[in-house]
């Protein structure tokens, strides 16, 4: 499907990536491993959700949870803990009531129904923002975001030899 | 088939309308014509349907009424009767329904389908006809009703972009609901057809249930590569400096934009004499030469190629395993890897092929020390590649 875009979205990809990258370099001199592989996967994350348009919810979603969650490399993630809590919460919550649904039915159809809610609920976990989709929504948001993904894993494995090469053998 | 159907009806009603009427009643109907024709030739087009197809059956709706005097009477029953006349020859799903549904028309009044369909057209201005008021009402009810589509007409507008119009197949539910969970399972499943084609190892597998499974481990598993990568890339890079990407930057791409996912020879003439060139060709993203037989059945292969910059004074050829492609045993061969390429090796063009590419098969390779330890390697990540894609 994005084929044809394939290679100029790798480029933009790249750029945004390494800009930001920049940036993080420029704000704080000496990170430590943890902080750098944070902030490299960060802005890599951020670069790929912004080269699609805005009309993706996963990329929206992706960029507004980093916003709001006001991550910050270096320090300590309370903010981000609190959501966490919130999502296990709500999750928590959710769950109960899908138990006490499923004690009433008990037929193969029901179980069927079941296994996908359980997996639906799987996918909309790992998709960023992917709670409030529905199935067909969902279902095209899964597959951009695998092409995405995809491509950032590209760009991010290119850079990575090529920057393996120049350090070593120079 | 629609058309016999209309004929017969038209010619019955024709019939009717030379036995009953004279020449004032005749006017009469031209008058009703007319009007109709106004109010319908806007709104109501038909699937297949001429406007004229449409206005014929719409013409002599007057007749059937025997003795109407007055024109408002008229107009009343006429407007009444004909958008159903209109919808019950549209829709697809009466099917043999048509004859007695019309000759029913005959006698009935105006129906909602109709009307909801005349609002949706959104053109019906039912000029001034006393139904009006009924007309929105009932329209606003239906519109509600079947709000995501106009299955029970299905009327195909082309200049109604906002409604999916869908055919009720014979034998199946006709009920709007039933319409719309039917588009939408079936927007689903070709998605799913599409998500097939592009998570590897699903084609074996048909069902929901275990489709979503792979595609579940499939992100999970890119998720956690993205992850690995990042790692790495920030184990390699002490300092998060990638002045060099910055020179390339602006020069590579330009340069070989339309490559990047070419798999075929190397260009490589492009980047010469500059040694931001130089290091630009590190992330020149075309592939290499050889690898083309070798790399057929395999989808990312993103090869290097490099070319040696004059004023680095080296000329290298590394024929070397593309381990980066799996993570893990990269991790543990990379120490020695890197450690292992000694630069006397060095001669012709700087390449990096890929991990499949059998690399060693290459006359340069046997001259490369390390090479048996990486083909226990080769094989590993064979295999591993086997069971990824």
């Amino acid at each position: 499907m994005r084929n044809q875009e394939g290679s100029s979205v790798k480029e933009e990809f790249l750029r945004k990536w390494i800009r930001g990258l920049r940036r993080y370099s420029c704000e704080k001199k000496n990170m430590s491993f943890l902080e750098r592989k944070k902030a490299i996967k960060l802005s890599a994350d951020l670069a790929m959700a912004s080269t699609r348009d805005k009309t993706i919810r996963w990329s929206q979603a992706l960029i507004a949870n980093a916003a709001s969650e006001n991550v910050c490399i270096g320090s300590s993630s309370a903010p981000k803990k609190s959501s966490r809590k919130k999502k296990m919460m709500l999750m928590r919550r959710s769950r109960a009531r899908v138990k006490s649904v499923k004690k009433e039915m008990s037929s193969a159809r029901c179980i069927a129904k079941r296994l996908m809610e359980k997996r639906t609920r799987k996918l909309k976990n790992l998709l960023p923002g992917g709670e409030s989709m529905e199935d067909g929504c969902l279902v095209e948001e899964t597959l951009d975001y695998i092409q995405s993904l995809r491509d950032q894993i590209e760009v991010m494995r290119s850079l990575l030899t090529a920057s393996q090469l120049i350090i070593n053998p120079s | 088939m629609l058309h016999c159907v209309n004929m017969t009806v038209l010619e019955r009603q024709q019939a009717r309308s030379r036995k009953c009427h004279q020449q004032d009643q005749d006017q009469d109907q031209d008058y009703q014509r007319s009007s109709l024709f106004d109010v319908f030739s806007s709104s109501i087009t038909m699937d297949g349907y001429d406007d004229s197809s449409l206005h014929m059956p719409i013409m002599p709706p007057p007749a059937p009424a025997p003795a109407p005097s007055s024109s408002s009477a008229l107009s009343r029953t006429t407007t009444s009767i004909t958008p159903r006349v209109a919808t019950s020859l549209a829709s697809p799903t009466l099917g043999k329904k048509r004859k007695p549904l019309t000759q029913k028309v005959v006698a009935g009044g105006g129906g909602a389908e109709q009307q909801s369909e005349n609002k949706k057209d959104k053109k019906v201005k039912v000029s001034g006809e006393e139904d009006s008021s009924k007309i929105t009402e009932q329209t606003n009810k239906e519109e509600v009703a079947s709000a995501e589509n106009s299955k029970g007409s299905s009327e195909a507008q082309n200049h109604k972009p906002d409604y999916i119009h869908v055919r009720a197949r014979r034998g199946q539910a006709t009920d709007s609901h039933s319409l719309a969970e039917r588009v939408r399972r079936e927007k689903i499943s070709e998605r799913m057809k599409y998500l097939q084609d592009l998570v590897p190892g699903c084609n074996k597998i048909t069902g929901k249930a275990g489709m979503l499974d792979e595609i579940i481990n499939y992100v999970q598993s890119l998720q956690r590569q993205v992850e690995f990568l990042s790692m790495k890339l920030a184990a390699v890079n002490p300092r998060l400096d990638l002045n060099i990407d910055d020179l390339f930057a602006k020069e590579v791409f330009p340069a070989c934009a339309p490559n990047f996912q070419s798999i075929g020879m190397a260009s490589s003439s492009d980047m010469s004499n500059n040694p931001a060139a130089a290091a630009a060709a590190y992330l020149d993203f075309n592939s290499v030469q050889q690898l083309v037989s070798c790399s057929n059945g395999l989808i990312n292969n993103i090869g290097m190629s490099m070319n040696p910059s004059p004023d680095m004074g080296l000329r290298k050829t590394i024929a070397t395993p593309h381990s980066v492609s799996l993570p893990e045993t990269f991790l543990d061969s990379s120490s020695c890897f890197t450690q292992a390429l000694p630069p006397s090796i060095w001669e012709g063009e700087f390449q990096i092929q890929n991990l499949y590419n059998v690399a060693f098969d290459q006359p340069r390779a046997s001259s490369f020390p390390p090479s048996h330890p990486f083909t226990g390697l080769v094989e590993a990540s064979n295999l591993k590649m086997e069971m990824e894609m």
